[in-house]
């Protein structure tokens, strides 16, 4: 066999076992539920027959000689010579898993490509494009759309003209040329959401509880970037709410609970963002004991409450914890500050609503594509800043005597909520020209917190393309990049979950 | 004219394996199949000289395809492909009406002695 050959022989068996393994990982999921129906076992056999065909004709010795251990054990029960049970299955699974990582230790040996292509469709006309060269394509996307506000502008003096009549046939075709280029680095959630199942058993194992969960949505793509940095945060979450959230089986009978607690992962499309909600039917948070220490090390003023929204931004406060005894399963690695952190590194923002003795959602706001952005364009003197409308509420005009002073800090009042104020000449260390005396505040939200940003003036939205900056030494974390405007001119990105 | 061979298996990899051997010796692949039923329906509309066979595959496996396409044409050639520990469900095959079989891992030297054997007979 020519070493071209194997190595296309190669990156078939690599899309064909990911994919395949993958099926047989929904099949096993629906298995867990109905653990005496052995209709699932043909599917199973089916996949670990085909890669250990596949394998074989590879010289992959330990990938063939794991699945046909793995098959042997199916054919016991295939043949019903053995019951399944959800220990057998538990079994099975680790076995898949096995399978799956000899899989992918062989793709690598031989060169292969460890990421790209999991769960790659059944029909393997693939090509693998190094990421750099898609963020190279992007980059000069970015400038075509500044070019093409900037005749669209020019065109609009006469609408009739030809020229106006070939703007607006290139403006058609860049949208469309700027969704396929968006598209191709879309990935769809079920690369993070298959791989739940699993770790959910594990760990409600390890935690001596009884959890079913349920996925859906998970057809739906995001961006490749958005995509890489879920596992953690969601994995996180899962851990907090197998651990302090779902009861044990005795606690749920007393609570007048079905013993097995209900994990479920939904996803789904809201404007241009993929919101995934992670619903658990468990104990809810404890508002009381967290406000009790928020208080304790004085975050929160004596006699005052939280709010869902006051609860996460406590919860979210580095090191904050109020486990009275660390646990083996979320007593250890990252806390929700970390995790709220990654989420803002991808654009992406956090939400909770919790009810005593009824359960916790979680919800992440992901956005589904990076690259562009919906954005807010303020300007300070001449000088221009743009914010992306993920998290701006509402546009008020400001009334400079509606403002107050609250424990040295400035905030206005609006609907019958006092919203902390920040004045972007502040932030910014702005020495220009004196302010107008009439000025509008952004409210934005962010990690459940309100906050009214001050500019000398709001003057419309644009799709920013955004671009990395060289980030010199002293440069405030809450500039995310530039971006430039439909006059050619750029604008720094202010990322306002920051500057919370 | 070079004689046409319809493929069935439902990993694209067995497939491209086998073309690849078949087309390097003359052959010229009639068409392709991923499940029992499609290799029944694609040998009706194709009419190919020989089909290669997969044992395992969804929505009807192998053998019951061998047994369908042998009742509306006896004089099909088929080579059933399988797996290393599948010799209870080859003799099932042959007695269905495959002609002969060869077993994965292919070596191209085997796989096309036996296609000749199959063509030959």
């Amino acid at each position: 066999m020519t070493d071209a050959r194997r190595a296309r022989y190669v990156a078939l068996f690599a899309a064909e076992a990911r994919s395949m393994l993958g099926g047989a990982r929904r099949t096993l999921s629906a298995w867990f539920d109905t653990p005496t129906d052995i209709s699932h076992a043909e599917e199973v056999f089916r996949v670990l027959h085909t890669i250990k065909g596949m394998a074989a004709s590879l010289d992959f010795a330990a990938v063939s000689e794991l699945t046909h251990a793995t098959e042997s054990s199916l054919t016991t029960v295939r043949e019903g010579v053995r019951v399944p049970d959800r220990s057998w299955l538990r079994e099975l699974e680790r076995g898949l898993d096995d399978i799956a990582s000899e899989c992918e230790r062989a793709i690598v040996a031989e060169g292969g490509d460890a990421v790209v292509g999991i769960n790659a469709p059944a029909a393997p006309r693939i090509v693998r494009v190094d990421i750099d060269r898609l963020d190279a394509l992007f980059s000069d996307l970015g400038g075509l759309v500044t070019a093409r506000q900037d005749l669209e502008r020019h065109a609009s003096a006469d609408a009739l003209s030809p020229v106006a009549r070939a703007a607006s046939v290139m403006a058609h075709r860049l949208d469309t040329l700027q969704d396929r280029i968006l598209h191709v680095r879309l990935a769809p959630l079920t690369e993070v959401f298959e791989r739940l199942p699993p770790q959910v058993r594990d760990l409600a194992r390890q935690l001596g509880k009884e959890v079913t969960v349920e996925l859906s949505g998970e057809g739906l793509e995001v961006d490749r970037a958005v995509l890489d940095q879920l596992p953690e945060p969601l994995m996180h979450l899962i851990r907090n709410a197998l651990d302090h959230g779902i009861e044990t089986p005795d606690d749920r009978r007393v609570a007048g609970k079905r013993p097995t607690g209900r994990l479920t992962v939904r996803a789904r499309r809201d404007r241009d963002a993929v919101v995934v909600e992670l619903t658990d039917d468990g104990r809810g948070i404890d508002r009381e004991k967290v406000a009790a220490k928020a208080r304790a090390q004085g975050i929160l003023e004596a006699g005052s409450t939280l709010s869902d929204d006051g609860l996460l931004a406590v919860l979210a406060r580095p090191g904050f914890s109020t486990a009275s005894a660390i646990t083996e399963v979320s007593g250890r690695g990252v806390g929700l500050d970390v995790v709220l952190a990654r989420l803002h590194g991808i654009g992406a923002a956090l939400s909770l609503t919790t009810v005593t003795g009824k359960g916790t959602v979680f919800t992440l706001r992901l956005p589904m594509r990076l690259g562009i952005v919906r954005a807010l364009v303020t300007g300070i003197g001449e000088e221009r800043y743009v914010m992306p409308l993920t998290h701006v509420a509402e546009l008020i005009a400001w009334d400079p005597a509606a403002i107050r002073q609250v424990d040295g800090r400035s905030v206005i009042e609006h609907d019958g909520d006092s919203i902390p104020v920040v004045d972007l000449r502040r932030l910014l260390l702005y020495r220009g020209e004196a302010a107008p005396s009439r000025r509008p505040a952004v409210v934005f939200e962010a990690n459940g917190q309100r906050v009214a940003l001050l500019a000398d003036a709001v003057l419309g939205q644009v799709d920013a393309v955004v671009q990395p900056i060289e980030r010199p030494k002293g440069m405030p974390r809450w500039i995310t990049g530039a971006a430039v405007l439909d006059n050619g001119r750029p604008a720094l990105l202010l990322d306002l979950a920051s500057v919370v | 004219m070079a004689q046409r061979i319809l493929i069935c298996d439902d990993a694209i990899f067995m497939r491209t394996m086998i073309a690849d051997i078949l087309t390097g010796a003359g052959y010229e692949i009639a068409g392709e199949a991923e499940s029992g039923l499609q290799a029944v329906e694609r040998y009706k509309a194709l009419k190919p000289d020989l089909v290669t066979m997969d044992i395992v595959m969804p929505d009807m496996g192998g053998i019951d395809a061998v047994r369908a396409i042998c009742t509306s044409d006896p004089s099909a050639k088929i080579l059933m492909c399988s797996a290393m520990g599948q010799q209870a469900l080859v003799v099932e095959a042959v007695q269905a009406g495959a002609k002969d079989f060869v077993v994965k891992p292919f070596q191209p030297a085997r796989v096309l002695e036996a296609v000749k054997r199959v063509l030959d007979g």
